[in-house]
């Protein structure tokens, strides 16, 4: 067998060897004709010379020749060789292709309207010039393949586009290539009028020294690609109407604004299309790859979108170091995010790790609803202090550990507070594990309505762990809320549980583990919990709530059901002020409590839960007496007794 | 492994078919004469108004079209015709040079000249 295949490839090769094919060089433009596309080549008056369509005036002709060249259909070469370039365009796509060199500056008109033997032109990039560039026209979807090209333009784009049609901008296996632009009034390295893919296995280095990286007036979508963004006066990518990264490794750093940013192209959103067609949304969509990004910029966003962001897998790596600025345009004080959305997000899959600094950052910003479900995986952290100024006319940044007096008297757009995941709409978590700190505020916050579902969910803070600014309901899930500061989970509306599992845990004084604003209802029909400080305004308990009069910091604790099955190991936090007493409860029935357990099995809750454990020693449990529960027992106040729950 | 060699085997049918061996580049003028030149490293030079290839030249204003070939179309200017044309003739003469009428022409290859063109013919 291999006998055979080395005889058919030998003969293949002595084959393609053995054609012939008619070189046309006109200046440093190259067109090859093989033999069996030329038919009859007419010469017209003793003018011009007309093959394959093709229309070559004979005095501008350099030299022709007749050799084996191969020839690949539809592939026009151009080569950077210092100073100067060549291009080599086949024989089948002559008659829509001029090239225009000037040095190495290269310019391609196109004409062809439709595919050329059904299928579209590739511009192949080669060689090294520090002084070149490539300016691709026309009106038909075309391919610029990166084939082992470093190309500088001191004074302009590298790769200028103004075709409005979708260019696959690919660099091929196994090659690294880098462009680099310079001064200039171009928007980008890398600009594209028209749709961009950005594909191919191989490497693609973007050194953007006036505006952006890259570019597109319209969507960008990235496959397979190795996208390395080292520098950018604006944003690493920029494009409108949609942003989708399929696969591939893009990592972006040296931004001076976001890392990448989606804008709506028009003026009103066509909504989420089938497989995007004439999508216009400024949505951004992570569907696999590794992506990593590293801002640095005052006020500067990792991932941006107009529109909605939407992952369903990938990993997702995003550090922002900046500090807080005063936006003049918005009149507002604004930080930076690791993802921001000005729509809605949904994270459905993917690990996302997620680390802002600098004074009021942001891990996830969404100004509208967040929902996160599935197989998310999310870390997200910021460390930053909160951000204010005095006034819309001093407006000197200014930062505070805590809040206070002077900063809750603010107007809104004079402060931001560095927030782990803040969502302006409601946020909905059905599944996935997330893992939220912040230093100086919520770690997880929502103006609106909070559901949880499912889900593992860890989140502390010297602030409230979790908070609502409307309802919060829980059916589901298992949350560890951790505050060292503050309440554990705080609802500024009613609180309703009635599934999950819960560890809550509160600082001292005033603070409660479970916690519904003044006015509104606390109402546990269901669920594990176990809450350090207690609850608070506990209108409605079904069953009866147990307390541990005393625990032990970092001990690990067995929490048991009725059954004495484990509902789950967890690690009391070694918080300096934790609240007292640890509230008990299961909707089961009666519940233990076993300390000093060691935990096995699957780990959760950022290493404080496990799904095992064994040994402890039992703790003592006691009726849950707290003077802040209505009705000041066991079951609900305000006429809803703990076995009949309105619902 | 099967389906390696069904591909290569097809993609060699299929470059077979496009790498006919065109061993000559023939070029025609406008009088229908044509020239064949071997393409073996051939190159086409033009200077001023004569295109060179190999060894023939050729007056651009002349020539109306180049074609790539399997064989050798040289021709000596003289065309092949049939009877249609013989009613144009204005001289016949056989291959020893004898001028001969229509009437006197038997098996064999004549040269007939017409106003505009000068043709061969075969009589069977």
């Amino acid at each position: 067998m291999k006998r055979t295949l080395l005889s058919i490839l030998t003969l293949l090769l002595a084959i393609a060897a053995g054609a012939q094919t008619l070189n046309v060089q006109v200046g440093s433009v190259t067109y090859l004709f093989p033999a069996s596309q030329t038919g009859e080549m007419t010469y017209t008056d003793g003018n011009t010379l007309t093959i394959l369509n093709k229309v070559f005036t004979l005095s501008d002709i350099s030299s022709m020749t007749v050799d084996d060249t191969a020839v690949t259909d539809n592939l026009v070469s151009i080569a950077y060789n210092g100073s100067s370039a060549t291009v080599t365009v086949a024989g089948n796509v002559a008659q829509y292709v001029t090239a225009t060199i000037s040095g190495a500056h290269v310019t391609i008109a196109s004409t062809n309207t439709d595919a050329v033997d059904d299928d579209e032109i590739t511009y192949q990039l080669s060689g090294t010039t520090t002084d070149g560039s490539l300016t691709l026209g026309g009106s038909y979807k075309s391919t610029i393949s990166l084939a082992g090209v470093t190309l500088t333009n001191p004074s302009g784009a590298a790769i200028t586009v103004t075709n409005s049609k979708r260019i696959q901008l690919s660099a091929k296996k196994g090659t690294e290539n880098t462009l680099t632009d310079g001064s200039g009034s171009q928007k980008a390295c890398i600009y594209s009028k028209g749709q961009l893919q950005l594909q191919g296995n191989g490497t693609l280095n973007v050194v953007g020294n006036l505006k952006h990286g890259i570019k597109s007036a319209s969507y960008i979508q990235i496959k397979n690609l190795t996208l390395n963004i080292t520098s950018a006066v604006g944003d690493g990518i920029n494009c409108e109407e949609y942003f989708l990264m399929k696969s591939g490794a893009v990592n972006i750093s040296g931004t001076q604004d976001d890392g990448i940013q989606c804008d709506l192209g028009g003026t009103a959103s066509t909504g989420e299309t089938t497989d995007h067609e004439d999508e216009d949304t400024g949505n951004m969509y992570f569907e696999g790859g590794t992506l990593t990004i590293s801002t640095t910029a005052a006020a500067s966003k990792g991932i941006k979108a107009d529109g909605d962001v939407n992952i369903s897998d990938g990993t997702i790596n995003v550090t922002t170091s900046g500090s807080a600025t005063w936006d003049s345009d918005d009149a507002e004080v604004k930080a930076c995010a690791c993802l921001s959305a000005d729509g809605n997000a949904v994270i459905s899959g993917g690990t996302l790790t997620l680390s802002s600094s600098g004074s009021g950052g942001k891990g996830i910003s969404v100004d509208g609803t967040l929902t996160i479900s599935d197989n998310a995986n999310i870390n997200a952290t910021t460390t930053g202090a909160i951000a204010y100024c005095s006034s819309s006319s001093n407006t000197t940044i200014k930062t505070a550990t805590s809040t206070n007096t002077t900063i809750e008297n603010l107007n809104d757009a004079l402060k931001t507070s560095p927030k782990a995941i803040k969502v302006d709409g409601a946020m909905t978590i059905s599944g996935g594990n997330i893992v939220a700190s912040a230093k100086c505020h919520e770690a997880i916050e929502t103006k609106s309505t909070l559901k949880i579902s499912g889900g593992y969910i860890y989140a502390e803070s010297n602030d409230d762990a979790i908070n609502s600014a409307s309802s919060m309901t829980i059916t589901g899930g298992y949350i560890y809320a951790n505050s060292s500061g503050n309440d554990a989970l705080d609802a500024n509306g009613n609180m309703t549980i009635s599934g999950g599992t819960i560890v809550g845990v509160a600082a001292s004084g005033a603070e409660v583990g479970l916690d519904a604003a003044e006015g509104y209802t606390l109402s546990i029909t269901g669920g594990n919990i176990i809450a350090i400080g207690g609850f608070e305004n506990t209108n409605n308990l079904s069953g009866t709530a147990y307390q541990a009069s005393s625990y032990t910091k970092g001990a690990w604790y067995g929490f048991y059901n009725a059954s004495g099955t484990l509902i789950t190991a967890f690690k009391v936090p070694s918080n300096s002020n934790m609240g007292t007493p640890m509230a008990v409860y299961t909707s089961t029935g009666t519940p233990s409590l076993k300390s000093g357990v060691t935990g096995s099995g699957t780990s959760y809750w950022n290493g404080n839960g496990y799904s095992s454990c064994s040994g402890g020693s039992t703790v003592s449990l006691s009726s849950y007496t707290n003077s802040g529960m209505g009705g000041g027992g066991n079951q609900g106040g305000g006429g809803n007794p703990g076995g009949g729950p309105g619902r | 492994m099967k389906k390696l060699v069904v591909f290569l085997t097809m993609m060699m049918g299929t470059l077979a078919i496009h790498a006919a061996d065109y061993t000559y580049l023939t070029f025609e003028t406008t009088d229908g004469a044509k020239a064949s030149v071997s393409v073996g490293n051939l190159t086409l030079t033009i200077s001023g108004t004569t295109l060179t290839a190999g060894s023939q030249s050729f007056t651009l204003s002349n020539l109306s079209k180049m074609y790539f070939s399997t064989s050798d179309e040289t021709t000596t200017g003289i065309e092949e015709i049939t009877n249609a044309a013989l009613d144009e003739a204005t001289d016949i003469y056989d291959l020893q040079g004898h001028k001969v009428t229509k009437e006197q022409m038997r098996k064999g290859v004549y040269i007939v000249k017409t106003k505009n063109r000068t043709y061969k013919m075969v009589v069977r």
